[in-house]
């Protein structure tokens, strides 16, 4: 695709790199894209050709689920190189984001701190960091979203910001927005009555899906939260360098403290999976809270399991034992309607949904690297009006 | 420099047991040091191409002049000589054991040990 090649929107919270700093991201960039346009389509063939086989002649019938499929392919020895090399590209690609970040640290701090305010930031240093997120570092980021290391760190969201159009290979559009516009495209299309004055994105990281509401539904008031400060506090500037108000705040999702019936609009974006199994609840169920009558909850995530191929499952579930993600395989097989019925959404149908990708600049490679966000082109919706 | 200005080392591993893939984990850590090998390469490559753009808009030399630039014999040899040396440098483990199972008296490191630590 040489000419669809488009480099991350520079924007002043950023990070800036040295050439060698920015070669080596690049390098990075190109590895994925290797692993998924010449060694991805191998996983197929071998199980096809030699992996199944082995299966079916010691059962004399197919591999039906996940563990049955990994029984062959984790002996492969295609399937063990392309998982030796996603592992080690998913390493080299917070290690790449990570040196121009330690280089400058202080300068960041300052920079994000000095930066003219559009909406606000409210941290809360007492927030407990639940055990979903310390327990291991999801997506294997060094540190997670909430390690700080001075004084106004911004480290943590530099890195995210920067290894995320990586991880994307640009898939997501140069602000990494492509959950958020898709969604915002979706509800205009298909609920153009509904017309969000207050929206709150949960989970929001570093703002690369929160700030298309703001573009999106001129004169909302957008509010933003995360457990995690460093995310928070680049999010905002960010967010406040590209002159777009947000209001960002430290919390966890499972219990916020905004008022009950005071949201048009509450959206997460691939937030569920990094979870837990008590945490989604108690997250609906605050979703539920916190939404007017009539208000939508929508959470944009991968799609679940449920009639995918045993291969393309094994192959969907690889990041829930190979890169650090403990509850995508459970949140995968989640009964999403009982969720959302048993947490208060009783008066309309759930809506489980693929909405189509709204960023078109670029050939898609159609294909998942592990659990790609960036290659399907579409998103799996979530949601519930009440 | 200040205290809150000091030098940080980010923690480089993210918390989590690492998978390996391979029936010997030594075959996962030669392939992640190959293509940490191949990044740097990489890197050096993109240097180079940059230099040979930078060098051409200033009016310098272009990338034509590299690819016709025509070594001497004398020059080659001097490079054979230097690809010779790399060579030596990267296939050392391997001619070692050659030279030592070459060498007259192959004699076993525990008996060396046995002989220093006993001769008084």
């Amino acid at each position: 695709m040489p000419n669809a090649y488009k480099e991350q929107q520079l924007h002043d919270a950023l990070p800036t790199t040295s050439h060698d700093e920015l070669a080596r991201q690049h390098f990075v960039r190109s590895f994925k894209e290797h692993l998924v346009t010449d060694l991805h389509p191998g996983l197929k063939t071998v199980y096809e050709k030699r992996a199944k086989g082995k299966f079916i002649a010691e059962h004399q019938r197919e591999p039906e689920t996940i563990q049955e499929v990994g029984q062959v392919m984790k002996q492969d020895s295609h399937y063990q190189a392309w998982s030796s090399l996603l592992r080690t590209s998913q390493e080299m690609m917070w290690s790449s984001a990570q040196i121009p970040v330690q280089r400058a640290i202080h300068e960041l701090a300052t920079q994000a701190s000095e930066t003219p305010a559009a909406g606000s930031l409210r941290l809360n240093p007492d927030l407990k960091i639940p055990a979903y997120h310390t327990a291991v570092d999801i997506h294997c980021q060094p540190g997670g979203y909430h390690t700080e290391y001075i004084n106004n760190d911004v480290a943590q969201g530099a890195i995210y910001d920067r290894a995320v159009y990586i991880y994307a290979m640009g898939q997501m559009g140069v602000n990494n927005a492509d959950m958020g516009d898709s969604t915002v495209a979706w509800l205009k299309r298909e609920h153009p009555e509904l017309k969000p004055t207050r929206i709150l994105d949960m989970g929001c990281a570093v703002g690369h899906s929160t700030l298309p509401y703001v573009s999106g539904f001129e004169g909302a008031e957008v509010h933003a939260i995360d457990v995690a400060a460093p995310m928070l506090r680049y999010a905002h500037a960010r967010a406040s360098s590209m002159g777009l108000p947000v209001h960002f705040s430290q919390q966890n999702a499972e219990t916020i403290d905004f008022e009950d019936n005071s949201f048009d609009l509450v959206v997460s974006h691939i937030l569920l999976h990094e979870t837990s199994s008590a945490a989604i609840k108690n997250i609906i169920r605050e979703c539920h809270r916190v939404l007017k009558p009539g208000g939508m909850m929508l959470h944009v995530e991968t799609p679940p399991y449920e009639g995918m191929e045993p291969f393309d499952t094994f192959l969907f579930d690889w990041d829930s034992e190979n890169n650090n993600e403990p509850f995508w395989r459970k949140s995968h097989l989640l009964d999403l309607e009982a969720l959302a019925r048993d947490s208060g959404f009783q008066s309309h149908k759930p809506i489980q949904i693929m909405v189509p990708s709204a960023f078109q600049e670029t050939q898609r490679s159609n294909t998942f690297q592990g659990g790609d966000f960036g290659g399907g082109g579409v998103w799996f919706v979530y949601g519930c009006q009440k | 420099m200040s205290p809150d200005e000091s030098e940080i080392t980010l923690q480089r591993k993210a918390k989590g047991k690492r998978p390996y893939y391979f029936a010997n984990p030594d075959v996962d850590r030669l392939l992640s040091m190959v293509m940490a090998l191949t990044g740097e390469l990489s890197v050096t490559r993109d240097r180079l191409d940059t230099l040979e753009r930078v060098a051409a808009e200033k009016g310098l030399f272009s990338s034509e002049d590299i690819e016709q630039y025509a070594l001497t014999d004398a020059d080659m040899e001097a490079r054979a000589a230097r690809h010779q040396t790399i060579f030596k440098e990267v296939t050392r483990i391997i001619v070692g054991e050659l030279e030592d199972l070459e060498a007259t008296e192959d004699r076993d490191y525990s008996a060396v040990v046995s002989q220093v630590e006993n001769d008084g």
